[in-house]
């Protein structure tokens, strides 16, 4: 039980001191509430703000992120295979063919449902 | 220097995205936090292989890189669709689904 | 070095579903409008079935597979196997085209002008075909995984599809958005655990593989507080996945708001591969700090029992009631980790294979009650079934009963295998936890049974509609399954007996 101890008299410590604030602040503060008091505190930022121009934002910006994020996310890949190629042989060129197909497969679909048009 | 001040740094990070996705309103902040606690994972795990002295830390690494990004798209998918059809990305907001 | 070695023949199942995905991804790029729905439909179930038959022929094979990253054995071709029926059986319910359950642009604002046109030009939801299919490949997956790697990765695979699959409803937009957004963010939010505690894990063991975890726990005692934090983070991640207490929340919600073939898929899909990979990990990768996490499993499982069978009581919408009582099932379903034994593994894939038919078939009968707006899931209005259409309604009957765990169904033998490989093991407190909680369940499954029969019908446009040929297979399929089974289950439970091994 001892090496517990210095865990379990933190731990109380803890307890007490949060016990005692919340117990101490009931009694002695005013009690005003309003909406923005329940609510969790960020700083003092609008939480949620609206986007500029009316809330009105231009979804094609996030489409163009996610696919950049996409395709340039692939190259983490490349690089050790490029390190390494010449000793895992026709296996890693395979494999990485069989890769850069898939990703190929992405890109087709991205392209022929108009997710690179800008208009 | 001590590897092992990474892992309490990765262990801060952890808490923080955690806090924020506890804390914060904003689907998309909420989000990033998320992120912030995967990339502190990552640090986790590039730390251990350091420490370890085996290369399966850093493999794993870039796998979760590429996993996060996959749920970057994902994720921005869905709270981008959310905004356009209720103009708020608010997650207080979502409360449609209750008893 | 030499080049590492990837086993494509018993990896085969897996690849054939990946493959078909991405042929899914094609058609929906390549092919026009009229065309798609037939090729994804045609795709989706050959891949499915070829990859069944591919399961089949490998059903002997117990190794390690690509770099021992994965364990083909005898547990992985059970769940595989169980994986893909289930999987046959939601793809039957989603290509359901009798009546729409799927929207038609999931990108089109709710009430917008696009959004009409789509519906009158009667557009199809084809993408949620390639979808389902990269959800079973990752379901295949997390089973089989051996490393901690591939068992997040695996894990990404299952859920992203899923987070996709619950936002596409067709009727009540704004609803299924948003149990998109808390499936997404908590799931999101879980997986950060799973892998902060895999990284925990990896630190302590120096290798990301079970085999290595495993050789470590024997070297080291168990006693590293690095494995404890490790394992703890990692067992929060996957409760989210089976949705034990205290990590149940986003499970009501997510039911509700997704479109109910998806519901259905994910009822028995997810929760198959995520117990699955628990089964592996718990059992092989961490079977020796037993004591460290039996008690809390103990906690959370009577917990899970708990909350499952008593908030179900509450509640009015068919869909939540069916939700808290996966909840519940996930509580009896750890009583087989608990048990830790060959009992303990056998009863816990039976008991998988068997629920996850009857479920399947719950949902499937969901779908056919509706009204001119759509399904109707109040359960109010539910009141008076068996007089309408008294076929529909008894076999809902059958498929509760079966849930709630009654002799001669399915379920009755799933919950008789769990609960005495746990009593064997002498875990008597989840047992007489289980027993008490199935009692409690049986009452709300009987007051829906007695809602359907006794009560005099409302007339308020409720009825049960015609479905086609795959909808009525689907529930022809699960009843059988959950009838036959509990009259006569010695052939499957002696062929999950012998197969039922872990490769060394």
């Amino acid at each position: 039980m001892n090496p517990y101890l210095p865990i379990i008299a933190i731990g109380a410590v803890g307890f007490g001191f949060a016990a005692f604030s919340v117990v101490a602040a009931a009694i002695s503060g005013p009690r005003r509430y309003n909406r923005s008091k329940i609510d969790a505190y960020e700083c003092g930022i609008e939480p949620t703000p609206q986007a500029a121009g009316g809330g009105r934002f231009p979804v094609k910006y996030f489409l163009t992120a996610m696919l950049f994020i996409i395709f340039d996310i692939e190259i983490v890949f490349l690089y050790p295979w490029a390190v390494s190629f010449d000793q895992l042989g026709l296996f890693g060129i395979v494999e990485m063919f069989i890769f850069i197909a898939t990703v190929f497969i992405a890109y087709g679909y991205v392209w022929r449902r108009g997710g690179l048009e800008w208009d | 220097m001590n590897p092992m001040n990474y892992i309490y740094l990765s262990c801060i990070l952890f808490s923080l995205g955690a806090a924020g996705v506890l804390l914060r309103r904003n689907a998309i902040v909420v989000f990033m936090c998320i992120e912030l606690m995967l990339n502190a994972a990552n640090l986790a795990f590039v730390t251990f292989s350091r420490m370890n002295g085996t290369l399966d830390g850093q493999i794993v690494a870039f796998f979760t890189m590429v996993v996060a990004a996959c749920e970057v798209v994902v994720g921005l998918a869905i709270i981008v669709t959310i905004y356009r059809s209720r103009r708020s990305a608010s997650v207080d907001d979502a409360r449609l689904l209750r008893l | 070095m030499n080049a590492p070695n990837i086993e494509y023949g018993i990896l085969g199942p897996i690849l054939i579903v990946l493959a078909a995905a991405l042929i899914g991804v094609l058609i929906e790029a390549f092919v026009s409008r009229r065309y798609r729905y037939i090729l994804q439909t045609g795709t989706a179930f050959a891949a499915v079935a070829l990859a069944f038959l591919q399961l089949v022929l490998i059903r002997q094979t117990s190794s390690k597979a690509a770099v021992s990253s994965m364990s083909i054995d005898g547990v992985t071709i059970v769940l595989q196997g169980s994986v893909l029926i289930f999987g046959f059986l939601g793809l039957l319910l989603i290509a359901e085209r009798g009546f729409q359950s799927f929207t038609a642009q999931a990108a089109a604002i709710p009430g917008s002008n696009e959004e009409q046109k789509a519906l009158v030009s009667g557009l199809q939801q084809t993408e949620v075909f390639p979808l389902t299919l990269f959800a079973i490949s990752g379901a295949m997956l997390f089973p089989a995984a051996n490393d901690l790697l591939t068992l997040f990765v695996s894990l990404e695979v299952l859920s992203l599809p899923l987070y996709l699959m619950a936002g596409l409803s067709q009727r009540r937009r704004l609803l299924s958005q948003e149990a998109a957004l808390k499936y997404f963010l908590l799931g999101a939010f879980s997986s950060a655990f799973f892998l902060f505690g895999s990284a925990f894990i990896y630190g302590q063991a120096g290798s990301t593989t079970f085999d290595g975890i495993r050789k470590s726990i024997v070297e080291s005692g168990g006693s590293d507080q690095f494995l404890l934090v490790g394992l703890a983070l990692l067992t929060v991640g996957l409760l989210f996945k089976v949705s034990a207490a205290p990590f149940h929340a986003w499970t009501p919600d997510v039911y509700q708001g997704s479109p109910t073939p998806v519901t259905a898929f994910m009822a028995a899909v997810t929760k198959v591969a995520a117990f699955g990979a628990a089964i592996r990990i718990y059992y092989f990768a961490v079977g020796g700090l037993v004591w460290s996490w039996r008690p809390i499993l103990i906690a959370i499982s009577i917990v899970t029992m708990a909350i499952g069978t008593v908030i179900a009581i509450a509640q009015k919408d068919i869909k939540r009631v069916l939700a808290y009582s996966a909840i519940a099932h996930s509580g009896f379903l750890l009583t087989g980790i608990i048990a830790l034994s060959k009992d303990g593994l056998n009863a816990t894939l039976i008991y998988l294979f068997t629920y996850g038919f009857t479920t399947i078939g719950t949902f499937a009968i969901v779908t056919l009650v509706r009204d001119s707006g759509g399904e109707v899931s109040d359960l109010n209005r539910w009141a008076g079934l068996g007089k309408r259409s008294p076929l529909v309604a008894g076999t809902f009957t059958l498929f509760l009963l079966g849930l709630a765990g009654i002799p001669l169904t399915s379920g009755f033998v799933g919950k008789f295998a769990i609960f005495t490989a746990a009593y064997k093991s002498g875990n008597i407190s989840v047992v007489v936890a289980g027993v008490l909680a199935s009692a409690i369940a049986a009452f709300f499954y009987i007051r829906i049974i007695v809602m359907m029969y006794f009560s005099d019908p409302v007339e308020d446009g409720t009825s049960v509609v015609i479905p086609s040929a795959m909808t009525v297979a689907t529930i022809a399929i699960c009843a059988v399954a959950t009838l036959v089974m509990g009259i006569y289950p010695q052939p499957v439970i002696s062929a999950i007996n012998s197969l039922a091994f872990f490769a060394g």
